[in-house]
């Protein structure tokens, strides 16, 4: 490559890694934790709903009457039911709940938009008991729902999805920039050069890390972008008829018109018997209902062929009539079908239990590293320059940014850790409420690091304030609830443990960190230091000679 | 820079998508099969040209490159569809 195109692609590696580092930490810090998500919503949720594994007990048929009899289900709404498994004894329910009887709305709630039912959410038991609302605990998915669209309604997924693009490009940019040396300098990690440390840590990462990262670059711009290819293919190969490319792709619509007579949802339990059978070697972990409690209603049996990989299969059947409307039997082998679940495991590691997690949560770390040290050799490039050259109005945002914004996600993060173990169960709006706090605690430590002239000293204290925020969430744990933590150790659930490892091990980290940083400002301290006593000595020579 | 990365961000999808349709029009593989090898493509291809963008010493130069790799395409896929 020539020596002006190399250079004009090292700047534009800088600048777009610039320009998306907050952002991009932000996801990878939020998928890192993401990887345990059903831990974290087990760790926020379980120690109140503490059960045993009395799976084999569990009846569709008497849930379902037990809601039907409490709610009013919303027949156009969701209905979907997570069975409990050995993993996780205390399954979900989803649905929508009827606020304003269909045909009862006024003429005020007819003439503008109206909200006429509600999301629920209930935790039940192995025998089906209802527990309690499973919406107040929702910790685990406030994290998740920050990595692939940062809460952004509408365009969240896309945004994210143009910024994975980005971080494709500086990982493709930074392979034909360090080509040369990727193989002769692979282990190369000069730590006394201050510049040599910063840049040789990013490539080692970088390089030993990068299938992990063009997995993960290749596999989120499948789930927020996909929609690009997927118009140009509908408009291109198929005239525009989107259910024609669905078709291709192996998706089966077995969606029936509604009838508006009301049958009351019954015999789930006997379907899903003959469900089993019909499915083989799957284990069924969630059925879904559409048309809830209408004479057309179907239900929906799913779950992940073990003997396969990445495999699911599911089958369909009209309650009312026991009619087979679908099964997964010819289309699981789809290409498109296939590769998406395939894709899908790969990005959420869920095929090699936890030691792939924790590999792939050691590696989503280390990119936020990668992160880092991007944004501090771009600082420190531009300290060096001339003062007349440099854009203090900008370095002082990528200061904030680096600061603010990578330590304010933790410290965030942290933040709403405590609160979720800390705030009543019962408390309204539980999880709105913490996801607020977060995003508050984000914005105060963006707008502080804008205001602090000394960067340094105020990331080695945000940053043990940030250690000790996460070490004092174990701490809540066993001070809050050590009977019911022991009770789910007694039933073989450690989630609470998996939790609490992360978070101490995130909390070393950032200790860690926060001690280097000490030391690396001690001589600029001494040095001012030096320069006070300096000033005092000329003042009182000043006063002397007066 | 910012025109280099709209050059990258607008050529780059017209060309990922014009190519693998070219592929999806020409090779003789069943139609999943394509679809997913087309989706397999079109996200590199994306990321690729995006950076071959960014290594023009100007602007200019990217548009006018990335236009000359797609004015091609374009017309192979105009006559594929016509030809279909």
């Amino acid at each position: 490559m020539k020596r002006d195109a190399l250079k004009a692609l090292t700047n534009a590696h800088a600048w777009v890694g610039l320009i998306i580092s907050t952002i991009l930490f932000i996801i990878f810090f939020a998928g890192s934790l993401s990887l345990f998500r059903e831990d974290i919503n087990s760790w926020e949720r379980d120690p109140y709903f503490t059960v045993g594994d009395d799976v084999e007990n569990f009846s569709f048929d008497a849930i379902i009457s037990q809601v039907t009899q409490d709610y009013n289900v919303h027949t156009h709404g969701y209905f979907i039911l997570q069975r409990p498994t050995a993993e996780q004894p205390s399954s979900n329910i989803y649905f929508e709940e009827e606020i304003v009887p269909q045909g009862k709305l006024d003429d005020d709630q007819l003439q503008g938009p109206v909200e006429d039912h509600i999301d629920k959410h209930l935790v039940l038991s192995p025998d089906g008991k209802i527990l309690g609302d499973g919406n107040a605990f929702d910790w685990g998915n406030f994290l998740y729902q920050l990595h692939y669209n940062l809460h952004i309604p509408e365009v969240g997924l896309y945004f994210v999805g143009v910024v994975t693009l980005f971080f494709f490009v500086a990982l493709l940019s930074g392979v034909v920039i360090h080509w040369r040396k990727i193989i002769s300098k692979f282990f190369q990690y000069r730590k006394d050069g201050k510049k040599d440390k910063l840049l040789d840590a990013h490539n080692l990462i970088g390089v030993m890390g990068l299938p992990f990262h063009v997995m993960y670059a290749f596999s989120g711009l499948v789930f927020n972008l996909l929609i690009v290819y997927q118009i140009s293919y509908a408009v291109a190969l198929y005239g525009g008829d989107q259910a024609k490319l669905f078709e291709a792709a192996g998706v089966v619509d077995v969606h029936i018109e509604e009838t508006n007579i009301a049958v009351p949802v019954q015999g789930i339990d006997k379907l899903y018997l003959t469900a089993k059978e019909s499915l083989g070697e799957v284990d069924i972990t969630r059925i879904s209902i559409d048309h809830f409690g209408d004479e057309s209603a179907s239900v929906t049996f799913r779950g992940d062929d073990k003997s396969q990989f990445s495999t699911r299969k599911e089958v369909t059947y009209h309650i009312a009539s026991g009619r087979e409307l679908y099964l997964t039997k010819n289309n699981y082998d789809n290409d498109i079908r296939g590769g998406l679940a395939v894709i899908a495991s790969l990005h959420f590691g869920d095929f090699a239990g936890y030691s792939l997690r924790i590999l792939f949560f050691i590696l989503g770390i280390g990119t936020c590293y990668i992160i880092l040290t991007g944004n501090l050799m771009w600082l420190q490039k531009r300290a060096n320059l001339r003062s007349e050259k440099q854009n203090k109005f900008g370095l002082r945002l990528v200061k904030a940014m680096t600061t603010g914004g990578f330590i304010g996600t933790i410290f965030a993060t942290a933040v709403g850790f405590i609160c979720a173990r800390v705030l009543p169960i019962d408390m309204l709006n539980r999880s709105d409420v913490i996801g607020q706090i977060f995003f508050a605690c984000l914005a105060l430590s963006l707008i502080t690091s804008l205001f602090i002239k000394a960067q340094k000293q105020f990331s080695a204290i945000f940053l043990k304030i940030t250690a000790v925020a996460l070490a004092i969430i174990p701490v809540l744990d066993w001070l809050m609830l050590p009977q019911r933590i022991v009770a789910m150790f007694n039933f073989g659930h450690f989630d609470v443990l998996i939790v609490e490892a992360m978070l101490l091990i995130l909390a070393l980290c950032c200790w860690l960190i926060s001690s280097k940083l000490v030391i690396a400002t001690e001589p600029v301290i001494e040095q001012e230091t030096n320069l006070n006593e300096l000033i005092d000595n000329s003042i009182v020579k000043a006063s002397v000679v007066s | 820079m910012w025109s280099r990365t709209f050059a990258g961000l607008l050529l780059g999808l017209l060309i990922s998508i014009s190519v693998v349709l070219n592929l999806n029009l020409l090779l003789p593989i069943k139609e999943d099969s394509m679809l997913l090898i087309g989706l397999l493509c079109a996200f590199p291809m994306w990321a690729g040209i995006q950076v071959w963008a960014y290594s023009f010493t100007s602007s200019k130069k990217a548009w006018l490159k990335l236009a000359l790799v797609l004015a091609p395409s374009a017309v192979l896929n105009a006559l594929l569809l016509v030809l279909r």
